[in-house]
């Protein structure tokens, strides 16, 4: 069966106690409503709809399953309820909060707080006039503190990315869509398609499953940090595996941050797992360290024609120390 | 060592398996384990799994190629599964631990020793018939033994699944171990869950086994055992040996009653290598692992109490 968008719920469906407002968003997986609870509070639902096995057409409130697909329904709700379950037990501020799982219409639902606000990805493409080296630090040290929480609880989240990072409008961030996270230590992992997005995930996520650690999402956090700098998404890690070609940020933007903080960026998309951070801690740290506020911006021209030339004017600077 | 064995777990018609069994040898000892995961409680089958696993994973580690006391290793097998299981619990946050019943043989220098918790039992058999036999950790067993009921009232008894020796539990397992057994040629041990024995009698578990070959009989059996359990069958699990030379005897006669298909000889085997049999439990043959009404309700549940408890 080819994908066939699935159509929403309408507006003012009743679902359970809640009062569907709007679609929030459409994946392949699943749907994203706002909707309002009984008590009158915003909340996010989302549904759990593979589009490639389940068809709602207009004006239906249950999905089509076919006899064939129905084994595969059951086995995505399985993941559906993995990261159900992964949400649930957590309960930190960076961290979207579950407030309840219900059955209706053939399907499972999960009900999450919902607070206006937008994503990372939605932030940094409004703003291209560039991200302050602050609003870097502070927003990533506050969301890993929830990715601390995560990797606390033996979960990976696997799919950090900006558009998974929501900033509300307190500036808070929060950890978002855990559709990816795993249980590390699960002692039956299924043998799930792996879901990962292109740019962010990290090279074990696509060459050894089994090296997946806090690393990767470390990865994944260096990755996203070069995504608010640059605006696009980062060269693929299995592209960067066969041939490099991702400018390392302290070559990039010298000058325009701190060198610790593009280091620490560069440190955190190492290709081999082991040089990078090996703890959400190790990075925070590095964000957090006070740093020496930049020297004037004084290009020197002979540096300036090539980023070759700038890394070896680097390792003389360095050398020069 | 020689022998004949075979193992095999059925459905019956409940809507998925809970038991776990398997066996494995060295060159000089054999070890078979069936274990039983409690309906009631979740996660029945991780628990039974656990134990099988853990007593398994342990066999390489302690008979290269033999064992100085069985009966420990069945011990500390049996309570690393106990303290393992309930890690997982701890781990998965569930509400009450998963439990499972456990029984456990080793066989080396023809002589035998097992162990169990719980139900599932274990029977010798010897020309036909029943030479010993597990006691159930199980109320209607007590109650035989004070003379309350009789053993034929036992499977109709309402207080039949109540057991209190199990792995898993919030007390310390009670395990029971057996004597030293010596076994001769053409004895059978046969492990099993009660979904066998509660529909088969004994003696008609001894008369099947006498002459033909586990590989023959038990298939004949675990069908019997489904068809009497009816619309109502339990999942059935069974592990029979037939000992093929006698203590001391290695004049490799191998001969015994029929015992020449899927004759084992370990004579042949490396000191340090281990054979293991332990069967794949899908939810489907098929391959994709498909949830039941009862395990998405189940999921649900355990879901929606981890929210109640971490919403303050």
């Amino acid at each position: 069966m080819s994908p066939q968008a699935n159509h929403p719920l309408p507006a003012g469906f009743q679902l359970d106690e809640y009062c569907i407002e709007h679609q929030l968003s459409l994946g392949g997986f699943s749907i994203v409503y706002v909707a309002t609870s009984a008590e009158g509070h915003r909340v996010a639902i989302k549904e759990y709809l593979p589009n490639t096995l389940a068809l709602r057409r207009e004006g239906q409130t249950a999905p089509q399953i076919s006899e064939d697909h129905l084994s595969a329904f059951r086995y995505g709700m399985k993941c559906f309820f993995e990261e159900g379950r992964a949400l649930a037990g957590l309960s930190h501020p960076n961290v979207v909060r579950v407030l309840n799982f219900f059955r209706a219409n053939e399907t499972v639902y999960m009900v999450m707080e919902y607070e206006s606000g937008r994503t990372l990805q939605e932030l940094i493409q409004k703003n291209r006039s560039g991200v302050t080296e602050n609003f870097l630090r502070n927003v990533f040290t506050k969301m890993l503190n929830g990715l601390r929480e995560v990797h606390s609880h033996r979960l990976l989240h696997l799919d950090i990315k900006p558009s998974n990072i929501y900033m509300r409008n307190s500036h808070i961030p929060v950890l978002i869509d855990f559709g990816a996270a795993r249980q590390t230590l699960a002692c039956d992992t299924p043998i799930l398609k792996p879901m990962y997005t292109p740019g962010f995930a990290s090279p074990e996520h696509y060459t050894q499953r089994d090296l997946l650690g806090p690393w990767s999402d470390i990865y994944s956090v260096g990755a996203s940090m070069y995504a608010c700098i640059s605006g696009n998404t980062p060269q693929p890690a299995n592209n960067r595996l066969e041939k490099d070609r991702m400018i390392p940020a302290m070559v990039r933007w010298e000058g325009q941050y701190s060198d610790q903080l593009l280091e620490t960026i560069d440190w955190c998309l190492c290709l081999n797992h082991r040089y990078r951070p090996q703890s959400v801690f190790a990075l925070q740290k590095a964000l957090t360290e006070p740093v020496d506020p930049l020297p004037p911006p004084s290009p020197s021209p002979q540096q300036k024609d090539n980023w070759l030339g700038q890394v070896v004017g680097k390792f003389r600077k360095s050398r020069g120390l | 060592m020689k022998f004949t064995i075979y193992q095999e777990s059925r459905t019956g018609m409940r809507a998925n398996n809970e038991d776990r069994l398997a066996y494995c040898y060295s060159r000089e000892a054999l070890l078979m384990v069936v274990a039983d995961g409690m309906g009631g409680h979740y996660y029945g089958e991780v628990a039974a799994q656990i134990a099988v696993q853990t007593l398994t994973d342990a066999f390489p580690r302690e008979f290269k190629p033999r064992m100085r006391d069985p009966f420990m290793f069945l011990q500390k097998g049996m309570l690393n599964a106990h303290r393992a299981i309930l890690d997982f619990a701890g781990q998965h946050r569930l509400l009450d631990s998963p439990r499972t019943t456990c029984v456990a043989c080793v066989v080396q220098n023809s002589v035998a020793y097992w162990a169990h918790s719980g139900d599932s039992r274990l029977y010798l058999l010897r020309n036909g018939r029943v030479l010993a036999q597990t006691r159930d950790h199980s109320r209607v067993r007590l109650l035989v033994d004070q003379g309350v009921i009789s053993e034929e009232q036992m499977p109709g008894h309402p207080d039949r699944n109540k057991i209190y020796g199990c792995l898993g539990g919030q007390q310390k397992p009670e395990i029971e171990y057996s004597r030293k057994a010596t076994l001769e040629t053409g004895d059978v041990l046969v492990l099993c869950t009660d979904g066998v024995w509660s529909v088969l009698p004994a003696d008609i578990l001894a008369v099947s086994l006498k002459t033909t070959d586990p590989a023959d009989a038990v298939p004949v059996l675990l069908g019997q055992a489904e068809a009497r359990g009816g619309p109502h069958a339990d999942n059935l699990s069974m592990i029979a040996v037939r000992w093929g030379d006698t203590y001391g005897a290695d004049s490799g006669s191998g001969s015994g009653n029929g015992s020449g298909r899927g004759l084992i000889s370990t004579r042949t085997m490396p000191r340090d290598s281990v054979t293991k049999r332990i069967d794949e439990f899908g939810r489907q043959p098929g391959g994709k692992t498909d949830l039941t009404e009862e395990e998405i309700e189940r999921a649900i549940e355990e879901i929606r109490s981890t929210i109640q408890k971490y919403s303050r």
